[in-house]
């Protein structure tokens, strides 16, 4: 569904990515992992549009991205959510989710919110609400169901775990292979948390300065006690 | 008694009139982060333009839709081409571009127009209306004033709460980045910001102009006005830059009442730092901490 | 290091000499006009271009050395000597520059800008409501005071030339640029400028590093207050009047167009824009009339260009004509 082929990415004279290359099969969740700076985030940046790479390919559902510009891409079917959620926190609950469906190039039903409720109680009851007053795991699923409402067919979540407590990762941990079995979601799902993110990933691609340095089953990896410590830190 | 009830209307008067610039002002602040000082000589010129159509012989409406209507192609195309180059970069640089537009439009206006005063239409009258037998100081311009400002606020707020397209105008002026993630055409909410912002400074020139004498300077002082009158409201806040505005009319029109007309920039600058250096984010702000 | 600036103050003071001797009446009046306009440049360049503090009141601040040094010379009899005269003018716009940069040291960016620019309205306003002693709106008229004889008996004997009160004046406002300029440079190059700078570029470092922050900003912003005061006075004596129309918005802000064109920080770059701001005016002036413009039109197409290369500068060369000039030269060696 969507395939990063060779892409080298950089800020100034800093390469941050070199010759990157992975795949997110349909319907399932690759984790990119690796250690603080390995350039994950910078990934999923380039990926979006808002980086531009030096070199290589993005390609969604086989339509080459490298000429759309990032607000482009929701219509197209890619949401992403970025590092630190991206709440918009002088707008309404409610109006943070409308907007989400807006970018993906039409109001959002009735319906859809419903659903979207349906998965995220808490965010009905705080609805007309500022979003600013959420905690930080209501943010989250307030971004994931934003996201949700562009009706994507590839999602970028970019530390979805940070600054939450494990109950509260569990919880939107288990909704996301949720979403992804019964929508045939696929999730591209950047995690320092590697333990986490490998108990519900397909498969993951382990990032060290840049490059890809392990592309494996998400079962193997985790097994491999070798490459555990020396890049995820457990 | 009489004196202070004329004192406050004339204050109220030219308080909805700095209302209208502050909240061009705001606008674009909220847009872009830059306080456009150029609003004033853009105000100017569009006002200049209605003149030349008034002084031709066609109506004042006529003259009025061309300024708001100039209003908004010339804040587009400034956004568009101007000032996008110093968007998010830094602060220095943005004020800087906006002087070396005041000067621009300053001087394009004196030669095009010419440096002399001429005389502006007010339509409803300049005559204080009659209650029984005293003659208050409101007039017919006055609240057509009152109810010009009033109408563009609500048809502001009526915009940016309850329409689609003034979500996403809100959404781009909070962050950006985020906004363009959620494919927000931000380019096009900055443009469209600008545009509207300057349709309202166009709005307050117009005012301004009214029973009064128009000339390449005539709206200087009004951008210093309609800044203190922004900040004292708060920078972000739209309704707080028309509160802040009738707040300094009628502060300052007490001072030229009962001071003398001179020391009414001065009395500005005193309020403007009695509010930066006391209450920096302004009566309304709801933002914890604003640096200034 | 000292010795150098020596040296380079003392060939300025030959060339000021030649080119005030050799030039007619008119260009000597034009020179002094760029004097006063270099000091005060000078001093806001610094302030803007080193400390990062943007300030559209500078106008306003002339306007008090302008009118303090009016005043002193109000009275025939009880006259001082000039140069104590500028130098309390000076003070007097320094006291003046500390109260509005203490006011000024806690804002930033647009809000310091709006604030300088409500300073630079509102100060005119002033002494048209003190219009007894502060002249009005016809403003005071400057009395131009004789040249001390020691001083004319010396210029004769060095350039063969009477002194004239224009040329006098003219001597006067470079000697002070000459002062004023190597003052400023030293106070750059030294902790007090690297302090100011540390302050501009990053505010959390600098109080971490044990930076008063205050202290610094006031400091910069005395600083220019005194060289525009200076100015102010020595455009007093040129214009040989102090009225409120001479200190408009439009000042202010030429002044400061006038630094970032030369570059913001640059002293050289000082000097090129009060040379802009000078001779600029005329030579454009000239070429409208002869395209056809009314002499009114013409005049307008100096402020028009000031404001146009003030536009492109920030779009295209954020670090003025001196800085663009630098990276031009750099690129050219590096190919």
């Amino acid at each position: 569904m969507l395939t990063v082929e060779s892409l080298s990415a950089g800020y100034g004279p800093v390469r941050a990515l070199t010759d990157v290359s992975l795949t997110a099969p349909e319907g399932e969740i690759t984790a990119v992992l690796g250690a603080n700076g390995a350039g994950k985030t910078t990934l999923l940046r380039t990926i979006s549009g808002l980086i531009r790479p030096t070199s290589g390919t993005v390609t969604l559902a086989g339509r080459d991205l490298s000429r759309q510009s990032t607000e482009d891409l929701p219509a197209l079917g890619l949401a992403h959510v970025p590092e630190g959620r991206g709440v918009l926190a002088e707008l309404t609950v409610e109006e943070n989710l409308r907007l989400g469906a807006l970018g993906g190039g039409r109001r959002a039903t009735g319906e859809e919110l419903a659903r979207v409720y349906k998965l995220f109680p808490v965010l009905r009851e705080r609805g007309n609400g500022l979003a600013h007053v959420l905690s930080g795991g209501e943010r989250q699923m307030l971004v994931i169901g934003r996201a949700l409402l562009s009706r994507p067919k590839v999602l970028l979540l970019d530390e979805p775990s940070l600054g939450l407590a494990p109950k509260i990762v569990t919880q939107i941990f288990d909704l996301l292979r949720g979403l992804v079995r019964d929508d045939g979601l696929t999730v591209v799902l950047v995690e320092q948390n590697a333990r986490s993110a490998l108990s519900i990933a397909d498969s993951g691609v382990v990032l060290n300065l840049g490059r890809v340095v392990v592309r494996e089953a998400a079962a193997i990896l985790a097994e491999d006690d070798g490459l555990r410590h020396a890049y995820l830190g457990f | 008694m009489q004196q202070l009830l004329t004192t406050a209307l004339t204050g109220l008067t030219l308080g909805m009139v700095y209302a209208a610039f502050a909240l061009a002002l705001v606008l674009i602040w909220r847009a872009t982060r830059i306080v456009n000082f150029a609003q004033a000589p853009m105000a100017m010129i569009t006002t200049y333009l209605a003149l030349v159509l008034i002084d031709a012989g066609y109506s004042y409406w006529l003259g009025f839709a061309v300024a708001l209507l100039s209003g908004l192609v010339l804040g587009a195309a400034l956004e568009r081409f101007v000032v996008r180059h110093v968007e998010g970069k830094s602060e220095v640089n943005a004020v800087i571009l906006t002087l070396g537009l005041f000067i621009v439009l300053h001087a394009l206006a004196a030669l095009i127009f010419g440096s002399r005063y001429r005389s502006f239409p007010a339509p409803f009258g300049l005559r204080g209306f009659q209650v029984g037998d005293t003659t208050i100081a409101l007039t017919g311009f006055g609240v057509f004033t009152i109810v010009a400002v009033g109408v563009v606020l609500v048809g502001l707020v009526l915009l940016f709460r309850g329409t689609d397209l003034g979500l996403r105008m809100r959404a781009s002026a909070f962050n950006q980045e985020v906004s363009r993630l959620l494919g927000v055409k931000v380019g096009r909410m900055l443009t469209l910001g600008w545009a509207l912002a300057a349709l309202v400074g166009s709005l307050s020139g117009l005012l301004i102009a009214g029973g009064g004498l128009v000339h390449p300077s005539y709206m200087d002082g009004v951008v210093v006005y309609g800044f203190v009158a922004a900040v004292l409201g708060g920078l972000d806040s739209p309704v707080g830059a028309v509160v802040g505005g009738v707040l300094l009319g009628l502060s300052l029109s007490l001072v030229s009442g009962y001071v003398g007309s001179e020391l009414v920039p001065l009395a500005a600058l005193v309020i403007l730092m009695a509010v930066l250096l006391g209450k920096p984010g302004g009566l309304f702000s709801h933002v914890r901490e604003r640096r200034v | 290091m000292a010795r150098r600036q020596l040296l380079i103050a003392l060939g300025a003071l030959v060339v000021v000499v030649l080119v005030l001797e050799n030039t007619s009446q008119f260009r000597n009046a034009q020179f002094a006009a760029m004097a006063y306009y270099a000091i005060a440049a000078g001093g806001l360049t610094v302030l803007t271009g080193l400390n990062g503090q943007l300030s559209l009141g500078h106008g306003a601040l002339m306007a008090v050395g302008a009118y303090t040094t009016a005043l002193m010379l109000q009275d025939k009899d009880a006259a001082l000597p000039l140069v104590l005269i500028l130098v309390i003018a000076t003070v007097v716009t320094l006291v003046v520059g500390a109260l509005v940069g203490v006011a000024a040291a806690r804002l930033h960016g647009p809000y310091l800008a709006g604030a300088t620019l409500a300073l630079a309205v509102a100060i005119p306003g002033i002494p048209l409501y003190f219009s007894e002693t502060l002249g009005g709106e016809q403003g005071l008229n400057v009395r131009t005071p004789p040249i001390p004889d020691w001083l004319a008996d010396a210029v004769f004997f060095v350039t063969g030339q009477d002194l004239t009160p224009i040329r006098y004046l003219a001597y006067l406002g470079w000697l002070g640029v000459i002062v004023v300029f190597v003052l400023l440079a030293n106070l750059s190059r030294s902790r007090v400028g690297r302090t100011w700078q540390a302050v501009r570029d990053d505010e959390v470092a600098a109080e971490l590093a044990g930076i008063n922050l205050g202290r610094a900003r006031v400091l910069a912003f005395v600083v220019s207050a005194g060289c525009a005061g200076l100015a102010g006075g020595l455009m007093a004596l040129s214009a040989r009047l102090a009225a409120p129309s001479g200190f408009t918005l439009t000042l202010s802000l030429l002044l400061l167009s006038a630094v970032v064109l030369g570059g913001l920080g640059s002293l050289v770059g000082a000097l090129v824009g009060a040379a802009l701001l000078t001779f600029l005016p005329q030579v454009v002036t000239g070429f409208g009339e002869d395209a056809g413009l009314t002499d009114v039109q013409a005049a307008q197409l100096a402020p028009l260009i000031y404001g146009l290369v003030t536009v492109l500068v920030v779009l295209l060369a954020p670090a003025g004509l001196a800085g663009g000039l630098r990276k031009l030269i750099q690129w050219r060696r590096s190919t």
